[in-house]
């Protein structure tokens, strides 16, 4: 029971960065209609920056959630405006390159700067670890649950009322009715990016201790929080939560009860079974049906 | 186009991979290693040019495909002491199996799924070979045997290069056939208008899983080549940033040619080899190279260097810039004929179809007889869209029957309609814009299965009667409407007028027996509209087709049609000459809302 417990709480722990992850993601998508394959380098640069800011410089660890997401923000918004904005007009297929190559050399570019393979990260917090009901829980784990959790949860109500957010999905269901509602298409593409960047920065900054800073932080955290959008359905920000956790806990139950090998493969089963029997997700928003 | 280009067309590619061989046994040890890979490469970069080039699908896979090769003609080699042209063979059989597998989900996504179904099969295929490691050697990799091939022991740096160049100049041989002829035509078709291709018999999902057939066996050949070359095959190299590399090398060489892969393929591969002191910046160099790319130069090095050379040969330029400006010729005015016999070829009977609460088509009938021109009119709304799609088999009926000459059409598919002698054109403009004129035109023959056109592209290559008389059918259909002095432009650079020609052009080259014309002058200028319609009436009197018009420009249907039935509210309201039914009140009150009584 206990050995389960432990289980579910390290699944639940990577579930709330992957959620995080995934939720940049929707939010990009959600008011762009396009999936931003560099997300993944935007979160390592994210840790990257949480390992210069908490080690490199040591600084207070607090400072690393305050400075980062807006940084790596403003970095998907000016890459948005440098690349993405002269490439609007062009199909599907031109984006999806052109984000897979951006993202490669952004994390090449990381790797250059710093030739290392890994660079550890200390947790932010290192007290004494709860038990419940026999079941250790540090306080660094409880936090990137509970923490990355209430802020996930955050920007879901933030976008469900604010004004941005609902440009965004006005945006997303006609970008030319929303401009005549007076949305700027400009703007609003920038600010999607800004706040899937900074979820990206943030997503980084919880991850940074509990895997290490590394290239393949890249890959592994796009193609996370790319299954854990599908799950849920790739524009619902509660599914993409939900998935997230999903994903976290089913990898988790795979590594502990089958093999360490099949936890890799069991994210790429679950997106392969949802995309084709379920292709709306698991939890999907409610749409009015088109007549 | 001479004989002699044609062939020169067809087998340069491979010819200058065969050069490139031949120059490399000139050279010492390191250089015929470099160019052997860049050989591998090259054959990589053409095979995804059929894939991403041609049908426009992303893969993140390449590298696993490769593995899959790589590794088919080595385990059998090491496990069962298969020879290795067998062993090659062997490869060839997996890389097609891989390709259909990925295909499976494939052909059903765009975009960023398929690019992340991609990146699945990448990562699962590399986790099972690290896994099976009494199979593969896990990821510490297995040593692969020198190749032997009819005694001759493959040992050397000059050896391998014989064998490498030999047989990738094959298989690229082989692609640049496919390419240039009727598959990968049909394959643009697929790839940039679904909906047209299908009209015209070309299966998109069976074109789609295709191009992913061809191009894994291209790969996972070019795997089996270098295998013994690398001598050690362990999993890593063939990871995922392998596979994105690879994606490179048709995007920066230019998609839509074999020689954009070759290029690419070459030139990447090479590159760092040559440039080894920052052989380290060169991932970061890559992708800035190919977000340039799709940023600035979508054709890529091709494109550029086919620029370059239209600025040097200007007179032969200027000559076609000029003919694509000419106006079409003008068709000479005929009579209608008035002979018209009442026997019945499409009959529409009964026909319903619901949208939830809204009854589009209401019980709705209509005959068009044999040879004749009937006009189906109504105001926005009354279903005639819908009658018309179901007609031409793009929606399906809920009740009723719809008869071609005695064959019931509703079961049918819409890419079958073309085989009874049913052709249609679209109310926006559905040509395949990257294709020429006449192959455009030529795929309006209908005989598009891809094993037909595997068939065909081969007689394309070898200059068969077969090919010269589709050619020609093409080109007296194009002539027919006009546009023959525009047979080699691309039809996406056509003006509205002209597209709806080669439309017209397309429908009738496979002489069919009905044509569905779907609003055929919305958008034309006003001038074109009056040749348009005599430019039908001619097709109607010379070729005997008869034709079915969706359209709201009343005076143009009245002066076109000799029956027309009105809808309204999806029910068929009136029918009749053009003259008695635009008379008619009811029709009056549909159109104007006039009140009959006063």
């Amino acid at each position: 029971m206990a050995e389960l417990g432990l289980v579910l709480i390290a699944g639940a722990k990577f579930g709330a960065i992957y959620a995080l992850a995934a939720l940049g993601l929707v939010v990009v998508h959600k008011a762009t209609k396009t999936v931003n394959f560099a997300h993944g380098a935007f979160a390592m640069l994210g840790a990257f920056a949480s390992f210069l800011v908490v080690v490199h410089w040591q600084w207070p660890y607090w400072m690393a959630y305050v400075l980062i997401p807006p940084l790596i923000g403003i970095v998907a918004a000016l890459i948005e405006f440098l690349i993405l904005r002269p490439l609007r007009r062009a199909d599907m297929f031109t984006v999806v390159i052109a984000t897979v190559f951006l993202g490669i050399a952004l994390s090449e570019a990381f790797r250059l700067t710093y030739n290392t393979e890994l660079l550890a990260v200390p947790g932010m917090f290192v007290g004494m670890p709860f038990i419940f009901g026999g079941v250790f829980v540090t306080q660094e784990t409880l936090w990137v649950i509970v923490g990355a959790l209430v802020i996930s949860s955050a920007c879901v109500v933030l976008f469900r009322y604010g004004r941005l957010g609902r440009g965004m999905r006005a945006m997303a269901s006609n970008v030319r009715g929303a401009q005549l509602c007076g949305y700027s298409v400009d703007r609003v593409y920038m600010f999607a990016w800004f706040l899937g960047g900074a979820m990206a920065g943030l997503a980084g900054v919880f991850v940074a201790p509990v895997s290490g800073v590394s290239v393949e932080l890249s890959i592994a955290l796009i193609s996370a929080g790319f299954v854990a959008g599908v799950i849920g359905g790739f524009d619902s920000l509660k599914g993409a939560i939900l998935g997230g956790l999903l994903l976290g806990i089913t990898e988790s139950l795979a590594a502990a009860y089958i093999s360490s090998a099949f936890k890799n493969c069991i994210s790429f089963l679950l997106l392969f079974i949802v995309l084709m029997w379920r292709p709306e997700g698991l939890f999907p928003e409610k749409v009015a049906r088109r007549v | 186009m001479s004989d002699l280009r044609r062939v020169l067309a067809g087998i340069g590619p491979a010819l200058v991979l065969l050069a490139l061989t031949a120059l490399g046994l000139g050279l010492d040890n390191y250089p015929k290693f470099v160019i052997s890979i860049a050989l591998v490469s090259m054959l990589v970069g053409a095979s995804l040019v059929v894939l991403v080039g041609l049908a426009r699908c992303i893969t993140l896979a390449a590298a696993s495909v490769m593995a899959i090769g790589a590794y088919t003609s080595s385990l059998l080699a090491i496990h069962l002491g298969i020879p290795y042209l067998i062993g090659l063979a062997g490869a060839l059989l997996t890389g097609a199996l891989a390709g259909w597998l990925i295909a499976l989900p494939g052909t059903r996504f765009r975009g960023h799924n398929l690019a992340m179904v991609t990146l699945v099969f990448q990562s699962v295929c590399i986790i099972l070979i690290r896994e099976a490691k009494s199979l593969t050697g896990g990821a510490e990799g297995i040593h692969v045997p020198a190749p032997t091939l009819f005694g001759w022991t493959v040992r050397t740096d000059g050896d391998f290069l014989l064998l490498i160049g030999v047989f990738s100049a094959l298989a690229v041989l082989v692609l640049t056939v496919l390419v240039r002829g009727a598959f990968g035509k049909n394959l643009q078709a697929a790839a940039g208008n679904e909906v047209a291709a299908e009209a015209f018999g070309v299966s998109v999902p069976a074109y789609l899983t295709a191009a992913f057939v061809v191009s894994s066996i291209g790969i996972a050949f070019a795997g089996a080549l270098s295998a013994p070359r690398v001598r050690i095959l362990d999993p890593d190299s063939y990871g995922v940033l392998p596979s994105i590399f690879m994606l490179a090398y048709p995007i920066v060489g230019g998609m839509h040619s074999i020689w954009g892969g070759l290029l690419g393929g070459g030139g990447l591969r090479m590159l760092p080899e040559v440039l080894r002191p920052v052989a380290d910046y060169q991932e970061l160099f890559f992708a800035s190279l190919v977000i340039v790319v799709v940023m600035f130069f979508p054709g890529g090095l091709v494109e550029l260097i086919r620029r370059a050379v239209s600025v040097v040969r200007r007179p032969a330029d200027d000559r076609r810039a000029a003919s694509e400006h000419t106006a079409a010729r003008r068709p000479a005015t005929v009579q209608p004929i008035v002979a018209e016999s009442p026997e019945p070829l499409l009959q529409v009977a009964g026909v319903d179809k619901h949208f939830g609460a809204l009854h589009a088509v209401n019980s709705a009938r209509l005959v068009v007889p044999v040879g004749g021109i009937h006009g189906l009119i109504g105001p926005n709304g009354a279903g005639k869209t819908s009658l018309f799609n179901i007609v031409s088999g793009f929606l399906p009926a809920d009740a009723g029957r719809v008869t071609f000459d005695g064959t019931s059409l509703l079961d049918l598919a819409a890419r079958d309609r073309i085989r009874l002698g049913i052709t249609r054109t679209f109310q926006h403009v559905a040509v395949f814009g990257q294709l020429s004129c006449l192959d455009n035109v030529i795929i309006g023959r209908g005989r598009n299965g891809v094993l037909a056109a595997v068939g065909q592209s081969l007689d394309e290559f070898r200059g068969s009667a077969h090919a010269a008389a589709a050619r020609n059918e093409a080109l007296a259909a194009l002539d027919a409407v006009g546009l023959a002095d525009l047979a080699r432009t691309p039809a996406g650079s056509l003006s509205l007028g002209n597209q709806r020609r080669l439309e017209i052009a397309r429908a009738i080259v496979s002489d069919p027996r009905l044509i569905l014309l779907d609003e055929p002058v919305s958008g034309v200028a006003e001038a074109e509209i009056d040749d348009l319609r005599e430019l039908l009436l001619r097709i109607n009197a010379e070729r005997k087709i008869a034709m079915l018009v969706v359209e709201h420009n009343i005076p143009f249907v009245a002066k076109l049609c000799r029956s027309l039935s009105v809808m309204g509210a999806g029910a068929i309201v009136a029918e009749g000459t053009p003259a008695d039914v635009i008379a008619l009140p009811a029709v009056r009150q549909l159109y104007f809302g006039e009140d009959v009584a006063a």
